[in-house]
């Protein structure tokens, strides 16, 4: 079996006017299944570029990115569509709600573009509202949640297409400590049932969690080392229960 | 079933953003309220003229010609009609066999004269007006038998018959509570038999005694027996001497192509023998031609209103689903990193311009039914609504949401959804 996320002589150049930069410069990558990964790097280092590319937001320029056995370095818009909708998990920095929906609707919107009917859906969101411990705020709008809370709903709904990795670009940037500490449990918690994790950040603290941290730098990997981490500081937290 | 399921998912998602913003949305929807609005009443106008083109059609009959004498005005009738103290004008025996000879295609000429007398019954005594013709007017014109019989051919053989045939309200009249059948009375110093009681006549030939029903029927050959062609009128300080022989001639012509060149004919006959303009030639179809002329203006016009307010409705969606869009760019960059197609974006902006127009639609349907009812009854033209008047307005709604939902929809769908993720 091959590794999860294969990356190949990665670049992946962007066209200012008449001048080209590069963001990242033919990198080589692989993470394999389960991981929890931390990508670090000073701003201009890549992250960002990477993780879009990572998440099949945006196409490289040249080389190969192999996401679960799929060459999807070449694939078409639509494509790129499925595999985000059946294969990727995203959490955003700014959690990123669609503030006209409820909580339940947000999280099942994934599955909506599956085209699973609502019968379907309901129940399973409102099972993954549970495991992140906001099963009783079903029928609220994001807005009427603090930020850790719609950060919770967030996860829920990277979740709720069962994606073999997620990808979560700062998730706790927007978030004061101790709401940190909660959501990275939430973290921990899924990296112990097996999923597959990357996470964007640039504080230390965030990326310890993580088994792996990759710093880059001017668009190519710098380091690359394995954090044996002991037992997580925080145990997940009330509400994250029983799933599976 | 997918899309099915996403269809009606994604229009419950259009609703929903339609109540959020009420205000914006029925402002915006306005547009193409009145624009329905406008749709219906012009489609219900439409409806009720022709619907009164055909009436007056079917009244005067598609293959009839009609001349009708006129009265000349008075200084007119002084200088050149008066001979030897007799006013002559209208039409006369020997138009008719003028008409008779040269008309082709002529399948009956039914001749009608037409005076003002009084009928009397022991003490009561009515103004009417006695319509002298022949039996072949039961054939050229609809006419509605509520008892008894029309006058006849045997009516016609000399010695000519005193029979009559009266108006419904009329032998109500002067027989309030007996049979009028078989029954004398006086027509001026003349005595007749009722014989037949007419529930109507049309109106386009009887003119406005159809509608008082003050009228009698009786055979043209006993008037010309009885009363002559000449007839005194006494006015105010003269008394004139008129001769009028007839005041109608009905030509019912083969087809109505026949009646188009018969109408010529007819009409350059005339005006050769006639030295004043003492009759008026009316043709049912050029008449119908002429209505329909001025209707197809009319509806012209109100369709070009109609669609100038359907246009400036949908400019007044396709602005506000830009604003919607350039509001909701985070929102397409969400769906869009979750898994939504460019196909998905741009149905679910279309679907709710489409939404907007709709609920528009009904709404103006809703108001619009009404509309045709207030032009009724204020400005006192019919109007008819029919399903078809409420279902193109609807159809014409949903296409122009579709048409103005297009392009912003697009430029929805076309968006990256990275810069779409990172906008503010």
């Amino acid at each position: 079996m091959s590794d999860l996320v294969h990356l190949e002589k990665l670049w992946k150049v962007y066209r200012i006017g008449l001048v080209e930069v590069p963001a990242l410069r033919g990198m080589e990558l692989r993470i394999g299944q389960g991981e929890f990964v931390a990508i670090m790097g000073p701003s201009g280092s890549g992250k960002s570029t990477l993780l879009n590319v990572l998440g099949c937001l945006d196409r490289p320029t040249s080389g190969h990115y192999r996401l679960d056995g799929q060459d999807v370095s070449t694939m078409s818009d639509g494509q790129l569509s499925d595999i985000r909708n059946r294969k990727i998990g995203f959490v955003f920095q700014s959690f990123n709600l669609i503030p006209q929906l409820s909580i339940v609707e947000n999280i099942e919107v994934p599955l909506f573009y599956q085209g699973m009917p609502r019968r379907q859906r309901h129940p399973r969101s409102r099972e993954l509202a549970h495991m992140v411990g906001l099963g009783d705020r079903l029928a609220h709008r994001p807005s009427e949640l603090s930020g850790g809370q719609q950060q919770r709903v967030a996860i829920a709904r990277a979740l709720a297409n069962e994606p073999v990795v997620l990808l979560a670009d700062e998730p706790t940037g927007n978030l004061d400590t101790q709401t940190s500490h909660e959501i990275l449990a939430l973290f921990d918690m899924l990296h112990q049932r097996g999923r597959t994790i990357i996470m964007v950040t640039h504080e230390d603290e965030v990326a310890a969690h993580a088994r792996r941290t990759i710093r880059l730098r001017d668009g190519l990997v710098e380091t690359d080392v394995e954090t044996a981490r002991a037992a997580p500081a925080c145990q997940p937290q009330a509400g994250a229960g029983d799933l599976e | 079933m997918r899309g099915i399921y996403k269809i009606w998912d994604v229009v419950r998602l259009g609703l929903h953003s339609l109540a959020v913003h009420k205000v914006r949305s029925f402002l915006t929807m306005l547009g193409i309220i009145f624009g329905v609005c406008s749709v219906i009443i012009m489609l219900a106008i439409n409806e009720g003229s022709s619907y009164e083109s055909q009436l007056v059609f079917r009244e005067l009959g598609s293959d009839n010609i009609i001349l009708t004498a006129v009265k000349p005005a008075a200084d007119d009738s002084k200088a050149s009609a008066q001979k030897g103290g007799i006013l002559s004008y209208g039409l006369t025996g020997d138009d008719v066999d003028r008409l008779r000879g040269n008309v082709p295609n002529l399948v009956r000429c039914v001749t009608v004269r037409r005076t003002p007398n009084d009928a009397s019954v022991g003490a009561k005594r009515e103004s009417i007006d006695v319509f002298a013709t022949e039996p072949d007017f039961a054939k050229v014109a609809r006419i509605e038998m509520a008892d008894g019989r029309f006058i006849t051919h045997a009516d016609m053989l000399p010695p000519s018959k005193a029979n009559c045939v009266l108006a419904q309200p009329l032998a109500k009249r002067l027989f309030p509570c007996e049979d009028p059948l078989g029954k004398p009375l006086y027509l001026g110093s003349q005595p007749f038999t009722v014989v037949g009681i007419l529930r109507r006549l049309p109106a386009a030939l009887a003119g406005e005694a159809s509608t008082s029903g003050n009228y009698a029927v009786i055979p043209l050959a006993a008037d010309r027996d009885r009363f002559g062609m000449y007839a005194t009128r006494v006015a105010p300080g003269n008394i004139t001497l008129e001769r009028l022989e007839l005041t109608q001639i009905i030509l019912q012509m083969e087809d109505e192509r026949a009646v188009v060149e018969g109408a010529g004919i007819a009409r350059s006959l005339l005006a050769r023998y006639h030295d004043k303009p003492d009759y008026y030639v009316k043709v049912p179809v050029e008449l119908l031609e002429q209505r329909r002329k001025q209707d197809a203006i009319w509806n012209f016009m109100f369709a070009m209103i109609a669609s100038v307010s359907l246009v400036v409705g949908g400019i007044g969606i396709m602005n506000i689903m830009l604003a919607s869009i350039t509001e909701r760019t985070r929102e397409i960059g969400i769906r869009r990193a979750l898994g939504g197609k460019r196909r998905d974006i741009m149905v679910q902006f279309l679907v709710e311009s489409v939404t907007l127009t709709m609920v528009g639609g009904l709404v103006g349907i809703g108001v619009g039914v009404l509309a045709p009812w207030a032009v009724q009854t204020f400005l006192n033209k019919r109007t008819i609504v029919t399903a078809f008047t409420l279902v193109l307005p609807l159809v014409m709604s949903v296409a122009v949401g579709l048409v103005s939902g297009l392009y912003p929809a697009y430029r929805a769908a076309k968006l990256d959804p990275i810069v779409a993720l990172r906008h503010e």
